[in-house]
């Protein structure tokens, strides 16, 4: 045993080190009750808006010892990070995002119900759309928007068209005059700008819950595109969104179709010379285009109770308040969800802001649904193809609807 | 190394067709990089112009003041370090002596562990992400620099000890069997002989876990959450947003943070070349 | 911004500390079990210590969060592994291989950690059902239905993305892996072989060629597919001013090229292969510096031209340090979703440059299909191993590496 002896050292040193490391243990995430973690896919210009929301919130009675850890995700990274962190068993208290990632969380059971907890009365039906599915309310809207218009450059268009023949008739003057790249821009491969036009053929992209997509309003709609690219010219042939947005900045179309999360940035670059209208009048069916509507939601996370969870709710309606929706409105251009705030005088004298309000107010309510996710990503495939004159309208439609049906079974059996 | 070159072009012209092709090549390889400090100088906020001047109109240092001043920037950078020159300390550490260990002994495992290192290498590293994040979490390594060094350090490992492995070839065993006569021990003779003639690939080793460190993002996006232990990467594609993205901004950043990665590709270039040796040369 | 800096120096003492703990912690354990299995001491002594050491080392890894009846398993388990362990060293220890085994085992210890964990767990997820309706049950209850190969089946015979095939991604992996490494060793070996030269301004050519894999890699092909946009990207407006400078290029057929969306995969081969090109030619460059002048002086004296030496010296020469170099470069490239995801988009948009990692991120990241994903992942890494081994066996490849 004497050998024990010799090699008791060792064994001393090994307990003792592990005695020490003991304490070395870096300090993992902190997730107390007095801390708030709100996750938000917002862009940069957003951020500082929502920090002093945030802070002003901290100050509010009763919240002495709160602190709230904003953190930033890209938007799929938002939805595949909270879906992971959900997994694991310790997601964020709150989100704050677009409502169409809302069907994915509600579906899988991440998100809490909030109907009762909240009077959601006062909200506008195109804020609370989009976050109804199965009859109740995923979450609380912060704002209404994301919808497209038609936005304009005074410099070059002084007024705005109000239909397609009005647009095709001043375009080549336009063009020609003011030597301009192209008339209108935006991104014709991105499903969510075809929706307007289908609308105004009379089309939605869904039934239900199932694809409408290979159908008269959408081969309509589709042949409209390719009238405009090719036959007349007036859209450039690839131009993902960084392209559109570079040619309206540059000068060198007179109009784009944009959502209002561009007119901040818009505004502070153009001024007064920035016009917001609605889509022109289809003039072949005399209807009115009405794109998608969503806006910024809050939603609740299904591990929030307690203590906590009123304190998250104080937050929302702290959020919805009039003072922090009108002030939303002037700083980012957001409209208030909050339905009687849309007629505010304040918002109203604004020439932009009254532009996107009439435009919202004739868009329709995103559906709440899984199912949009297989419809975007089938549509920007087959869009492209037709676009590009990969393929015929009416065979790129058939197989849109097929591969769509197929990628909505795939995810829901 | 002795340097040995093969003989100088006879002719004139030789010596000039040489050098335009290797312009032409540089001109090829530094382009993006110069249209990405244009777009850093641009004002406004734009990505693509059909302006071809690599100084654009007005330009402007706006975009750096901005990308320092108003964002974390700093901060960032500072993350990005401590991550990564532990990173590349730690791998280099491990695969140094781990690369020794197959190059000079005939183990059970010897060939298997070197088939292995290179299987790591097959696997869609993307698909481990999910289980990755599971277990950092169990570990309560969320937020913490340990969780990122040990999965960086750890990733990169497998390329560092097939790098000193096949470098360690190269040198003379004679060398470490003379100084094991002269009574020290085996570790002893890799640590005072071998290692010491082995800097060109030990700089490589550090080099390239330096570089796959500090542009990783995938990774950082899973175990960090915690703003204030962002990596550049996760900081300027905060920059990003979904429509909007500050393109001046991002591209000052992306000028910015290149620029560490140069120095130290620039300061290790006279080992880059002969510290790659994946195989020796037997001559 | 001072006490961030601080704190974030405070974790770095920590970080080490563990590092350096962990690692002195399995030194140790090898060196004694090495050592002196056979002395009379020793099962006594390592199965008193070991697993108390092993229950420390979980708490110090995991935190004081496990309960009593966990600690007791985990005692009890280590102590049942001791015991196997500590008899197998006793009558296979081989004191000689102490010094390998302590040498490689940390990195080994991390890398089992860190992929052979993921990988059971991507087993375990290809054979069963995860996906959106199974989620909230799963993360409750960790119960999932088993689902045999069905996912496997789904790998063959379904699209991932709208149309394509699995095998149809399959020939393109393999045309883009053969594409890009030819031209990444082809390419590499010209610049190694114009660098070679004994000229001026070698470090500073070398410094600028080197400069598309220092780049980070984001930040690059962001750049380049700028550059092959159809409007404002540099090749076309170059394209546009030759065809308005010289009309007869028009006429031979040069014209503008909707590089993005009609030659998406042409475009990422060509981006790919400038991105790779600054590896190969450094591993060239150093194959070329260590073959010694005296082989090429023999072969002038032999009367060779320079394409003989070529031929006859350097190719051959070359082959030890290329071998490895090809068969990482082939991995590399196989697996290389960078390029493709960035250029193409995240999901959507178009397939036809898809290959199969690509064509697998955006099916796993789109739609929730967690066990497929983790199925045609499988199949991803089986097939590269299968492919990696016969070219191994074949080309003799790693020969060298393996010396």
């Amino acid at each position: 045993m004497g050998i024990v002896k010799k090699y008791r050292a060792l064994f001393l040193l090994l307990a003792a080190s592990l005695a020490g490391v003991a304490c070395l243990r870096p300090p993992g995430q902190k997730n107390d009750a007095n801390t708030l973690v709100v996750w938000e896919q917002e862009d940069a210009l957003v951020a500082p808006f929502l920090d002093s929301i945030l802070n002003e919130f901290k100050k509010q009675p009763g919240n002495e010892n709160l602190s709230i850890q904003r953190v930033h995700y890209h938007t799929e990274d938002l939805r595949q990070q909270f879906q992971t962190a959900s997994i694991a068993g310790s997601p964020p208290d709150i989100i704050i995002g677009p409502p169409d990632m809302a069907g994915v969380f509600a579906v899988s059971g991440f998100i809490l119900p909030l109907d009762g907890l909240f009077d959601f009365s006062q909200y506008s039906k195109q804020a609370l759309g989009p976050v109804t599915m199965d009859g109740k309310i995923w979450g609380v809207p912060t704002s209404v928007g994301n919808h497209l218009m038609l936005l304009y450059n005074k410099k070059l268009a002084p007024q705005a068209p109000q239909s397609t023949e009005e647009l095709f008739k001043v375009c080549p003057g336009l063009v020609r005059g003011k030597n301009l790249s192209y008339c209108l821009a935006y991104d014709m491969n991105e499903p969510y700008w075809l929706i307007p036009w289908l609308t105004a053929f009379g089309g939605w992209p869904l039934d239900g819950n199932n694809p409408t997509l290979d159908t008269p309003a959408m081969l309509a709609a589709v042949k409209f595109y390719l009238e405009l690219r090719y036959d007349r010219k007036l859209v450039p042939m690839e131009c993902d969104y960084n392209c559109m947005d570079s040619l309206f900045k540059e000068e060198k179309v007179a109009f784009i179709i944009n959502g209002d999360w561009a007119l901040a940035d818009y505004r502070s670059r153009m001024g007064d010379n920035l016009g917001a209208a609605r889509i022109p009048k289809m003039s072949s069916t005399g209807r009115w285009p009405s794109p998608m509507v969503g806006g910024k939601d809050m939603m609740f996370s299904s591990k929030l109770s307690g203590a906590k969870l009123e304190t998250a709710k104080k937050l929302a309606v702290f959020f919805t308040s009039d003072e922090n929706q009108l002030r939303q409105a002037r700083e980012l251009y957001r409209i208030p969800s909050v339905s009687r705030l849309a007629a505010a005088p304040e918002l109203q004298r604004d020439a932009l802001l009254k532009g996107s309000i009439e435009q919202m107010q004739v868009a329709s309510p995103m559906p709440m649904l899984t199912e949009l996710r297989a419809i975007w990503d089938s549509g920007r495939h087959y869009l492209g193809g037709i676009t590009q004159k990969k393929m015929t309208p009416e065979d790129g439609l058939r197989r849109m609807q097929k591969d769509c049906e197929g990628k909505i079974q795939e995810m829901m059996r | 190394m002795t340097e040995l070159r093969r003989s100088t072009p006879r002719f004139k012209w030789g010596i000039f067709a040489v050098h335009a092709a290797l312009i032409l090549a540089c001109v090829i390889n530094i382009y993006p990089l110069l249209r990405i400090i244009s777009v850093s100088l641009r004002p406004g906020n734009r990505l693509i112009s059909t302006d071809l001047a690599l100084i654009p109109d007005g330009a402007t240092l706006l975009s750096y003041v901005s990308v320092i001043k108003n964002t974390n920037f700093l901060l960032w950078l500072w993350n990005s370090l401590i991550i990564t020159v532990a990173t590349s300390l730690i791998g280099v550490i491990l695969a140094s002596t781990a690369g020794y260990a197959f190059s000079r002994f005939r183990f059970p495992g010897n060939k298997l562990g070197l088939t292995l290192l290179l299987g790591t290498q097959m696997i869609p590293a993307g698909m481990l992400l999910l289980p990755l994040f599971l277990m950092v979490m169990k570990l309560g390594l969320i937020n913490t620099y340990l969780g990122m060094v040990i999965a960086y350090s750890v990733s990169s490992l497998p390329f560092s000890i097939w790098i000193l492995k096949g470098y360690y070839d190269t040198v003379p065993r004679s060398l470490e069997e003379a100084a094991m006569v002269d009574g020290t021990t085996q570790f002893g003779a890799f640590y005072r002989i071998v290692l010491p003639l082995s800097t060109p690939a030990l700089a490589i080793a550090f080099l390239f876990n330096f570089t796959a460190a500090w542009n990783e993002y995938l990774v950082a996006r899973v175990i960090l959450s915690n703003s204030a232990k962002y990596t550049w990467t996760l900081g300027l594609f905060e920059l990003q947003g979904q429509f909007i993205t500050q393109w001046g901004m991002f591209a000052a950043g992306s000028v910015l943070i290149t620029i560490p990665v140069l120095m130290v590709f620039l300061y290790s270039s006279k080992w880059l070349v002969s510290g790659l040796t994946l195989g020796s040369v037997k001559g | 911004m001072n006490s961030q800096v601080l704190l974030s120096l405070l974790e770095v003492l920590q970080m080490v500390g563990f590092v350096a703990f962990v690692t002195l912690w399995i030194e140790a354990y090898l060196y004694v079990h090495f050592n002196f299995p056979k002395k009379s001491w020793f099962l006594p002594a390592v199965l008193s210590v070991v697993p108390f050491a092993v229950l420390l080392l979980v708490l110090v890894a995991v935190g004081p969060v496990i309960t009593v009846g966990q600690a007791v398993n985990i005692y009890l388990y280590s102590l049942l592994a001791e015991a196997l362990l500590s008899s197998f060293f006793r009558y296979k220890g081989d004191k000689k291989l102490a010094l390998p085994y302590m040498l490689i085992m940390p990195g080994f210890v991390g890398l089992a950690l860190l992929i052979a964990y993921p990988l059971v767990f991507e087993v375990y997820l290809a054979f069963h059902d995860l996906k959106l309706t199974t989620l909230k049950v799963w993360s409750e209850t960790g119960y999932l239905p088993f689902v045999n190969f069905e996912h496997f089946y789904d790998v063959f015979t379904k699209s991932p993305l709208s149309e394509v095939s699995f095998w149809q991604l399959l020939g393109r992996t393999l045309w883009w892996t053969v594409v890009n490494v030819f031209f990444h060793v082809a390419g590499g070996l010209a610049l190694a072989l114009l660098l070679n030269n004994e000229i001026r301004l070698r470090g500073l050519y070398r410094t600028l060629l080197v400069i598309p894999w220092a780049m980070p890699c984001v930040v690059a092909v962001l750049a380049m597919r700028g550059e092959f946009h159809s409007e404002y990207g540099f090749i076309n407006i170059m394209i546009g001013r030759l065809t308005d400078a010289f009309p007869m290029l028009a006429q031979l057929g040069m014209h503008k090229v909707q590089w993005l969306s009609q030659h998406a995969f042409l475009t990422c081969t060509i981006i790919n292969v400038w991105l790779g090109i600054p590896f190969m030619m450094v591993v060239i460059l150093g194959g070329l510096q260590s073959i010694p002048k005296s082989y090429y002086e023999a072969a002038s004296i032999d009367g060779a031209s320079r394409f003989q030496k070529f031929r006859h010296v350097t190719l051959p020469l070359l082959r030890p340090v290329l071998a490895p170099a090809v068969t990482l470069g082939t991995v590399w490239t196989f697996n290389n979703i960078n390029v493709i995801y960035l250029v193409t988009g995240q999901s959507g948009g178009t397939e036809e440059a898809d290959i199969l990692v690509s064509a697998l991120y955006k099916a796993a990241f789109t739609f929730n299909r967690f066990s497929y994903s983790a199925a045609f992942a499988l199949v991803i890494f089986v097939l590269l191993a299968v492919i990696s081994l016969m070219w191994l066996k074949f080309s003799k490849g790693t020969e060298s590496a393996y010396d």
